[in-house]
């Protein structure tokens, strides 16, 4: 049985993520506006986790101006599901 | 009842995540106009194509390609100014305008196609412009289905053809388009 993910255990990292599964690709100033943090906290994360594996990142243009797209990849998406579904079995079991 | 909303608490912590998620989604806008252009685009690719097909001449071949060419630059267009507003990419969308990938808008337009081919043989242009404009109204309510489906469940319906995909189909459809042009 899968456990908790310890990346993606942190509640602004499981936004991240969370947020991530609706879209393929996320504008990184969009993605700072839907989670309510800083650029700084947000940059941090998202660099943890493309090092991870669980985020790809790239360089491009939105509304003319240069910006960094983010995505969730498969492995990501992957522990994502893995995790929530750990997260409600200790709830379960607990309740 | 009322949520602590204690972010340690491993509830509450998938709530905001997945409030989170529909901030996010929630406010996506679909560009002006975004449901009858894609049916015009849609139409004229379907009525180019039928009278090409039956026209069998190089001419013909060429007002098929044109239509190609005018579907997938309103396909652009509409993703392009959709990631501009949003600021997000979202596959799923790209294959449901591209590919009409929904069951109900694939059998539509495939039918409507066929429809609109047999009509251009038998010259009843009547027919064919229905046939057309049947193909965008259906593959445009189709998109609208999948819409309204990915704004209830966003993770279960964003996924689709990568652009990657799409562009390597789109070179693939015009090589086809002017293999037959070649070989007519």
């Amino acid at each position: 049985m899968t456990g908790l993910d310890p990346l993606i255990h942190a509640p602004t990292r499981l936004q991240l993520v969370t947020t991530l599964s609706g879209v393929s690709e996320a504008e990184f100033a969009t993605l700072r506006t839907a989670l309510e943090v800083s650029d700084s906290v947000l940059s941090k994360h998202v660099s943890a986790l493309v090092d991870a594996g669980y985020l790809h990142s790239r360089k491009g243009v939105h509304a003319g101006r240069r910006t960094t797209w983010v995505g969730l990849t498969p492995v990501g998406r992957r522990a994502l599901h893995e995790h929530v579904a750990a997260v409600r079995r200790l709830i379960d079991a607990v309740e | 009842m009322e949520s602590s909303r204690d972010p340690e608490d491993p509830l509450t912590a998938l709530n905001v995540a997945d409030d989170a998620r529909r901030r996010l989604t929630a406010g996506l806008r679909l560009p002006t106009g975004f449901y009858p252009m894609l049916a015009t685009g849609i139409a004229v690719q379907v009525g180019a194509a039928a009278y090409g097909i039956a026209a069998q001449t190089v001419t013909g071949v060429a007002v098929a390609l044109a239509g190609v060419a005018v579907f997938l630059g309103v396909a652009a267009l509409l993703l392009h100014r959709f990631s501009r507003i949003n600021g997000v990419r979202v596959d799923g969308l790209a294959s449901q305008v591209v590919l009409a990938a929904g069951a109900g808008a694939s059998v539509v337009y495939l039918g409507a196609l066929a429809v609109g081919i047999v009509a251009a043989f038998d010259s009843r242009w009547w027919l064919v412009a229905v046939a057309a404009v049947a193909a965008g109204v259906g593959c445009a309510l189709g998109a609208r289905h999948w819409w309204h489906a990915y704004r209830h469940d966003p993770a279960a319906h964003e996924r689709g053809a990568s652009p990657r995909v799409l562009g390597v189909l789109a070179v693939v459809a015009c090589l086809g388009c002017a293999a037959l042009l070649v070989l007519g």
